[in-house]
């Protein structure tokens, strides 16, 4: 076993990790140094200024703000998604009942699973093009039309400061709840059938199946389900950036952060005031994640 | 979108309440699932079918009718004009097989290397081990547009600026840590008892990670492959920073070839052209997805339960 | 540390001052060596030069490679690669022209800048735009004093500065040295369907009693009378709240904004004319447009559900595709305010706009300059306008030429004008306060904002600038 060990290890590493230091770690590394210059992205020399960006940053309102809209985006839009995928998914595998001895989705449910899925696979930049027509302000939108047609008043949508954020969030949803609906399927499926059997005799009806059976079994799940979704919340910047008015607007009512980064760097030309906001978002993250992590491994240990 | 599952509800129950026969509050409660349940599911589908219909229906008309018509109306006449003009200027055809190529090499490779270093992260102990695999999992944290401008000199300097090799690489090197992440908890699982049955055989590591351990993963590796294929797809910001010199229009991704047009629909407004871009390079998503849609279920189910 | 105030402890403070920042230097020995990354290549290496003579009087080198890139926009790059090009392969065939058009000018050469490999010369353009105030301040943009005051190519004995309509160097001075070329020219007003309100009677008005009337009128015709784009073009409405102000209390109040003066925003002149117009938005606006892009809203101006628009003068370009047969550009003077103004009502924003520079740590600054020499060439101009029915700073240099009803309402407004046009500075000087701007007039027009909270909102952002050292503040 011992027999060629390093080698082998030094061999397989080397390439993964030449890569990944070359294109990855050493532009970041770079953007650790510019958070503390005032580089402006096109001067040769930037000046150090230390830990300056970061004190202008605690009193940046539209910083705060961004990162409000994370807190929403970090809780709303991975509930929503899973409370819906859930249901879907229940549906799908055992919403039509036990039919000879086997639980079973509901009729068509394998023409759901596919079409929910589909909005996974379409590019962001393509989502963000449909939406910006669909909830067009006035009724050449599908939104408002559809409301006209009900005899109801238009909607701004994305020029509502009021809900252009929920607007987003309704969109980030409607791609992502397909692919939970497929993954949760797969937990489901997973469950032994002889469970569900035994709580049938038991006299479980499917609501207290759900929540007594389906749930504690997928709570594993769930969890890889959360950790995705928490990623995807800090990296809302492309469905923004092409779908919001003014870009993170109106008045930055859906800005983040990754929004406000790329306005300072390549609009303002602030790269070292920009750097200090990713380096921010950076610590942010990793939090998020460490705490993820720690939560669901007690949660593992519990279990 | 999500709000239209609940005003729709009430009128569920009505239809579920009349199969109702099983006396009693949970039975009805069931039946009122049930039925909420198809009701919800079709109201899904609907939402997710109905915006791409309409950009279909919305590919086949003028600026003027997209517009100030009614949002439901059919265009005037329909013509291929808008698919001619979004085929020939858009050149969609072109920028779909620029992406085909890019993704199927790089997918290729990040398989490849994130599968060896998670294997070996995951099942080897040696010093620097957590060092390295911390140095991969934190590239998960960082907000790719930060590192753009360092990484366009560091890819302008190896000379790789405008090549398709490097846009691989760095597509690569974007998706290492997620597949490293992921592929290395999976590998962690693996019984040591096959691997020790093996190397008592007399087979090399080498050997061993090729012949036993990756077709042991294999669910694993189809699942996050079916990962990296959608998010190396959906690239944007990466291409556009890295594809641009003499005749890089040419070598334009997907991606870059939709907004391109959505800009200068902004300029000029050709809307129906636009829509007719989108259709077109999501036909391709569509029948790809129609013949593997078990097997990507099937690799996402492996990879999610375990 | 406990030194005398003498000159040998002031130099000894000066070396320890230094030997500490060496030390933070040595204590993240990383930084040295990533600063030497981020400083990409050094320097650029020789330039091209050739012989200076009265045929070639910028010293080009015949031989020597070009790179141009061009905002592919409102404009298209047509006018480049039909007209200027050839004009300058024309003089100097040996030279390779290498051409490259984007739309997003920002993301592509701004790293090419950062290395020190930049294309010789740029439209700075569109909405992905570089600062190019930041990249003044960096060193990156030549000084084209040496271009304005070289025979014009096509005009013998005149100098190219004397081709030109006035103001055109004014407006790219950054402290009193011309770096960038503003091209075109560009007159900004309300644009109407002159059929439109023939066909019911209305005219023109040139009072704000007239106007809001007249826009009652047309909101009872059940047309919108009033509106823009706030999605993305809400500078059209503060470019003409600004006129506004201008004329009310004279260019000064632009001048002051634009030199960040304490209260600039917060003049009376700012005040009332965002007054006025808050009433324009709340009263004859609607709100859906908040949401929608320019093209949209101008479609709708086309279809005669908009009345009036404010824009400038490419508009009736822009809309070619779209316009209606029926449909008859004009446009006219925002309405005086008061009767008090301190400008008459003809005074309009006028300005040379779409910035081209020349970079000047490229490989051949000279041929950068003399291909905007061949741009401000009566022929060069002439071509440009022809292709992009758009006005150049050329003077004189579409006499002769056929023009559409849209530009030829335009040319009789600026005539009309006189000497009286105007411009501001601060929205390419300062990318931060066009951005606040943007939002503070779409919270002023659409959402029942008040003009104390927009001048208040827009005065703590330049007063935000002006605080930032790390800004470059420019004079004029």
């Amino acid at each position: 076993m011992r027999h060629g060990k390093y080698p082998f290890i030094v061999g397989f590493l080397a390439a993964p990790v030449a890569i990944y230091v070359t294109f990855v770690i050493a532009p970041y590394a770079q953007a650790f140094y510019v958070a503390m210059t005032s580089w402006r992205g096109v001067d040769a020399n930037p000046s150090f200024v230390g830990l300056q960006n970061f004190e202008r940053l605690l009193q940046d309102d539209v910083f705060w703000t961004a990162l409000r809209h994370h807190g929403v985006l970090l809780l709303a839009m991975p509930l929503i998604t899973i409370v819906l995928a859930l249901f879907f998914a229940f549906m799908l595998n055992v919403g039509g009942g036990g039919r000879g001895g086997a639980m079973t989705g509901v009729w068509g449910s394998k023409f759901y699973r596919v079409v929910f899925f589909f909005p996974q696979i379409l590019a962001v930049v393509i989502v963000a093009v449909i939406f910006g027509r669909v909830y067009a302000p006035d009724e050449s939108g599908l939104l408002n039309a559809t409301l006209g047609a009900v005899g109801l008043e238009p909607l701004l949508f994305m020029a509502d400061p009021g809900i252009a954020l929920w607007c987003v969030i309704a969109v980030l949803v409607w791609q992502a709840v397909g692919f939970y609906v497929v993954l949760f399927s797969a937990g489901m499926a997973s469950i032994p059938k002889d469970i569900y059997e035994a709580a049938t005799i038991d006299g479980a009806n499917r609501v207290n199946m759900f929540f007594r059976v389906t749930l504690p079994l997928l709570w594993d799940t769930l969890q890889v389900a959360w950790v995705y979704l928490g990623i995807a919340a800090f990296d809302a910047f492309a469905l923004v950036w092409v779908l919001s008015v003014d870009r993170g607007g109106p008045d930055r009512a859906t800005t983040v952060l990754g929004v406000e980064i790329y306005r300072n760097a390549f609009e303002y030309s602030q790269f070292g005031y920009a750097s200090a906001m990713g380096v921010a978002l950076f610590f942010l993250t990793i939090t998020f994640a460490a705490l993820t992590l720690r939560v669901s491994r007690r949660e593992t240990i519990e279990l | 979108m999500t709000t239209e599952i609940a005003p729709s509800a009430p009128a569920a129950p009505v239809a579920a309440s009349k199969k109702a026969r099983v006396p009693g509050g949970t039975a009805r409660d069931v039946r009122l699932l049930s039925g909420l349940g198809h009701l919800a599911l079709l109201v899904w589908a609907i939402v997710v079918i109905a915006p791409l219909l309409w950009i279909v229906l919305g590919s086949f008309k003028t600026n003027t009718e997209i517009f100030l018509g009614g949002a439901f109306s059919l265009p005037a006449s329909i013509s291929p004009d808008t698919y001619i003009q979004a085929w020939n200027e858009a050149n969609v055809g072109r920028y779909f097989l620029n992406s085909l190529l890019v993704v199927s090499l790089s997918t290729t490779g990040t398989m490849l290397f994130g599968a060896m270093a998670a294997y070996v992260l995951a099942r080897y102990s040696f010093p620097g081990n957590r060092a390295i695999y911390y140095m991969f999992v934190s590239g998960l944290a960082f907000p790719v547009f930060l590192a753009l401008v360092p990484l366009f000199l560091v890819v302008n300097n190896l000379g790789l600026l405008n090549t398709y090799t490097g846009l691989i690489l760095v597509y690569i090197a974007y998706s290492l840590p997620f597949t490293v992440f992921f592929l290395a908890a999976f590998f962690k699982t693996l019984p040591q008892s096959v691997a020790e049955a093996a190397m008592l055989d007399g087979a090399s590591h080498t050997r061993l990670f090729f012949r036993i351990m990756m077709p042991m993963a294999r669910p694993a590796l189809v699942s996050i492959t079916i990962f990296n294929i959608i998010g190396q797809w959906n690239q944007y910001l990466l291409p556009v920073a890295l594809m641009q010199g003499e005749n890089a229009d040419q070598k334009w991704v997907l991606t870059q070839g939709i907004a391109n047009i959505n800009t200068s629909a902004g300029y000029q407004a050709e809307w129906g052209a636009l829509f007719a871009a989108v259709t077109l390079s999501v036909l391709p998503m569509i029948v790809v997805y129609a013949f593997f849609q078990r097997q990507i279920q099937q690799g996402l189910t492996a990879g999610a339960v375990k | 540390m406990s030194v005398t105030p003498d000159s040998t402890s002031d130099l000894s403070r000066r070396s320890l001052l230094q030997r500490a920042a060496a030390a933070g230097l040595l204590a993240t020995p990383a930084a040295g060596l990533l600063a030497g990354c981020v400083s990409g290549g050094g320097d650029s290496g020789p330039k091209a030069e050739g012989e200076k003579s009265a045929d070639n009087p910028l010293g080009v080198k015949e031989d020597a490679e070009l790179e141009i890139v061009i905002f592919n926009g409102g404009l298209g790059s047509k006018y480049a690669t039909d007209v200027h090009i050839p004009s300058y392969k024309k003089k100097f065939p040996k030279a390779n022209v290498k051409f490259s058009e984007t739309q997003e000018v920002g993301t592509v050469l701004q790293p090419r800048f950062t290395s020190n490999t930049p294309p010789d010369m740029v439209n700075n353009a569109g909405s992905k735009l570089m600062d190019q105030g930041a990249l003044v301040q960096a060193g990156q943009v030549q000084d084209l004093t040496e271009l304005f005051e070289a025979e014009s190519l096509d005009q013998p004995g005149m100098k190219v500065k004397d081709t030109l309509i006035p103001g055109t160097i004014a407006q790219g001075t950054f402290n009193d040295k011309p770096y960038v070329l503003n091209y075109a020219f560009t007159v900004f007003g309300l644009w109407y369907d002159a059929a439109l309100f023939e066909k019911n009677g209305w005219t023109a008005p040139k009072t704000w009693a007239e106007f809001t009337a007249l826009c009652d009128k047309i909101k009872a015709a059940g047309i919108t009378p009033y509106s823009y784009a706030g999605a993305n073009a809400a500078y059209y409405q503060y470019l003409v709240m600004l006129t506004s102000a201008a004329k009310i209390g004279g260019p000064d109040v632009l001048k002051n904004i634009d030199n960040l003066e304490d209260g600039a925003w917060q003049a009376d002149a700012v005040k009332q004319a965002a007054e006025a117009w808050a009433e324009i938005g709340a009263k004859y606006g609607n709100k859906a447009h908040l949401g929608l892009k320019h093209t949209e809203v101008q479609l709708q101006h086309n279809q005669g559900k908009v009345a009036f628009y404010p824009s400038g003068s490419w508009l009736e370009n822009e809309q070619a595709k779209d316009t209606p047969p029926g449909f008859k550009y004009a446009v006219m003077p925002t309405p005086s305010v008061t009767g008090a103004d301190k400008l008459p009502q003809t005074a309009v924003y006028a300005a040379a706009g779409e910035m081209y520079f020349v970079a000047a740590k490229g490989k051949n600054p000279r041929g950068g300059m003399e291909y905007l020499r061949h741009m401000l060439s009566k022929e060069g101009a002439k071509g440009f306008t022809q292709l992009t029915k758009v006005l150049t700073v050329v003077k004189g240099a579409v006499d002769g030429l056929e023009i559409s009803p849209g530009l030829t309402s335009s040319n009789a407004m600026l005539t009309a004008a006189g000497s009286d046009y105007f411009a501001y500075r601060f929205d390419t000087w300062y990318k931060k306060l066009d951005d606040e701007a943007r939002s503070a007039t779409n919270e002023l027009m659409f959402r029942g904002g008040t003009a104390q909270k927009f001048c208040d909102r827009m005065q703590k952002a330049a007063d935000a600038v002006k605080k930032d050292s790390s800004i470059e503040k420019f004079k004029r």
